[in-house]
């Protein structure tokens, strides 16, 4: 080959080098801050996703203790359970920030729901102190006194 | 209402650079062909094939299953890829008969992408490889220490960091760095705290306490012995490197590097005084010219990129071929030799940028672990760069590791092409937009205002 043609295919070889290189340069100078989407859209989309998974799998099949003096108990959900510490509750917790009777967990159109039953140290779902009727679903945390349980499907 | 920022998954962009990086390589090969023959190699479609179908395959499983990885990393890596099997290629074609250890090593290729594929696929969650850091810790420093069975080991050139069973040959160091790296990462995420405990001061500087020096002291033991029996210093300094780069993330304490410094540099004059093969090692270092037949090799890789010049003599225009290892440990010097200063700048800048975007995953990591394993995996690919390309360059004592995805051998490209899938799950788990809310429960008794007390005589 003439070595013009040579020279030619030379540089254009670096040349194409350097253009990956540039261009990826320019890929990441594109990447740094992310793109900037209001928290509203983010809340949508997030709550869209939710609502399919909510749907898919909502209803829990046990509940499971995974913190406190009875850790690793697990029982089957279905019919309602009160959980307190009188001998008549489908879940006694020995603990003396349990009261009575506490909380109730039942099966109402097709969801779980949780219940404060005028406790005095009150129910927690997902670390947040509630008031009224709560609708929970698996991968849902309670805590009731010392104990934290979860559902699980 | 306020802003947030999240990344977009960019895999569109993944796919052109993609294109990039095989219309690179391909044009390395082909104008190999050009300029020894003067005409296309005939098998170039099915090379252009298996390539390409190599890229479509790594790209679409990082589509489906990680979508929010890097999308420079996957490209990145397939244009070393490319770029090393066109000069083995090259190298194939420059001796008195023709070899085809490039078709090997595109053998090699295809296999460690479907590792990679199954490693992306499989392991999603990599949160699973927390759970035994004293396991893989023990398995890590076994393979480490695997070079120095007898019978298994087989010198290469004055180092012996390869292991050979039968005709089988492989250097353990590749896949012990990324389990180590596992498995500090899974320590140190456990015992930052106590690690960063003060200790006695000296001079000032708070010490570290006697008891946590454990694993920097069983590193800094294991990297002495690499140095002084398998009489490596690149495989040394990498390990113990590695270890007080992520003792330093973990704890944020500067008395971390400072101790390692000194303690490696102690070590190495201590080697330098007692071993006759380290003094060889750095006369080679500081004066080749000195023994022209004991230092060929590092003397002709010299020659050879001065002969490159700025911009190199042109794909198979050169002699890299009079350099012994040229497909292994001086693959850079080939590259240098053809491509010129030109060539070798932009190659150290793709192994930068890599490296770059393994930090920035590792800041932008919401879990510790992923955070140091992400830090640790890149420092380390720094590191085995810097020191091969230093001892080619004669920047540093030459080692005998392998240049990352360039080298001949199949263990290291399998094993580089895995630590890279683990590298973009982490960044698929850093740059996906964060949920709302946690989904794990926080569990905090301390924080509650009541206190638990125990009841008398219970």
């Amino acid at each position: 080959m003439p070595d013009l043609v040579t020279l030619g295919l030379k540089l254009g070889f670096l040349a194409l080098l350097w253009l990956a290189v540039l261009f990826t340069a320019g890929a990441i100078r594109t990447d740094v801050f992310g793109r900037k989407i209001s928290t509203n859209d983010l809340a949508k989309a997030e709550a869209a996703s939710r609502k399919q998974m909510k749907d898919a799998k909502r209803l829990a099949k046990k509940l499971k203790l995974t913190h406190g003096p009875q850790a690793g108990t697990s029982l089957s959900l279905g019919s309602p359970i009160v959980i307190g510490r009188a001998d008549d509750c489908q879940l006694i917790l020995e603990d003396d920030y349990v009261s009575t009777h506490h909380a109730r967990l039942a099966r109402n159109n097709n969801y779980d729901v949780v219940e404060d039953l005028g406790s005095t140290n009150g129910t927690f779902v997902n670390n947040q102190r509630i008031s009224v009727p709560t609708q929970v679903g698996p991968g849902d945390s309670i805590r009731i006194g010392q104990s934290v349980m979860v559902l699980e499907k | 209402m306020s802003d947030v920022a999240v990344y977009r998954k960019r895999r569109g962009v993944e796919a052109v650079l993609l294109l990039f990086s095989i219309a690179t390589a391909m044009a390395g090969y082909l104008l190999t062909g050009l300029d020894i023959d003067a005409e296309l190699p005939a098998e170039w479609p099915w090379a252009l094939g298996i390539f390409t179908g190599l890229a479509l395959a790594a790209h679409i499983v990082v589509r489906i299953r990680i979508p929010y990885a890097d999308p420079v990393i996957l490209p990145l890596i397939m244009l070393l890829n490319g770029l090393g099997l066109a000069v083995i290629h090259r190298l194939d074609l420059g001796g008195s008969e023709r070899l085809h250890s490039a078709e090997r090593q595109l053998g090699w290729m295809v296999g460690a992408v479907v590792v990679f594929c199954l490693v992306v696929i499989f392991l999603r969650n990599y949160e699973a490889l927390h759970r035994y850091p004293y396991l893989l810790f023990l398995f890590g420093l076994t393979l480490l220490m695997l070079p120095l069975v007898p019978g298994l080991s087989r010198e290469n050139h004055g180092s012996k960091i390869w292991i050979a069973i039968g005709t089988f040959t492989f250097q353990p160091a590749e896949v012990a760095k990324i389990v180590l790296c596992i498995a500090f990462a899974a320590y140190l995420v456990d015992k930052r705290e106590v690690l960063a405990s003060a200790g006695p001061k000296l001079l000032g500087i708070e010490m570290p306490r006697a008891r946590d020096l454990g694993p920097i002291a069983i590193m800094w033991l294991a990297s002495m012995a690499i140095m002084v029996f398998q009489k490596d210093l690149g495989t040394s300094l990498l390990f113990f490197s590695m270890v007080v780069v992520m003792l330093y993330i973990a704890t944020e304490r500067p008395i971390w590097p400072i101790l390692g410094t000194l303690l490696f540099a102690g070590g190495a004059t201590a080697a330098y005084f007692n071993f006759s093969h380290v003094q060889v090692r750095v006369s080679s270092w500081l004066n080749p010219f000195s023994d022209y037949d004991q230092n060929y090799q590092i003397i002709t890789g010299q020659f050879g990129i001065a002969w490159g010049g700025a911009i190199g003599t042109g794909w198979g225009l050169g002699r890299p071929n009079l350099t012994p290892l040229a497909k292994t440990d001086f693959i850079a010097a080939a590259l240098a030799e053809e491509l010129g200063l030109a060539g070798l700048v932009a190659l150290m800048l793709v192994y930068a940028i890599i490296v770059a975007r393994g930090l920035r995953a590792a800041l932008g990591s919401q879990d510790p672990f992923g955070k140091l394993l992400a830090a640790g995996l890149s420092f380390t690919f720094a590191i085995q760069v810097f020191t091969i390309l230093g001892g080619v360059t004669r920047l540093l004592p030459l080692t005998g590791l392998t240049t990352p995805f360039m080298s001949q051998g199949g263990s290291s490209l399998v094993a580089n092409w895995s630590m890279m899938a683990l590298l973009l799950i982490i960044t698929h788990h850093a740059r996906r937009p964060q949920q709302l809310r946690s989904e794990t429960p926080i569990i905090d008794f301390t924080s509650d205002t009541t206190m638990v007390l125990q009841r008398q005589g219970a």
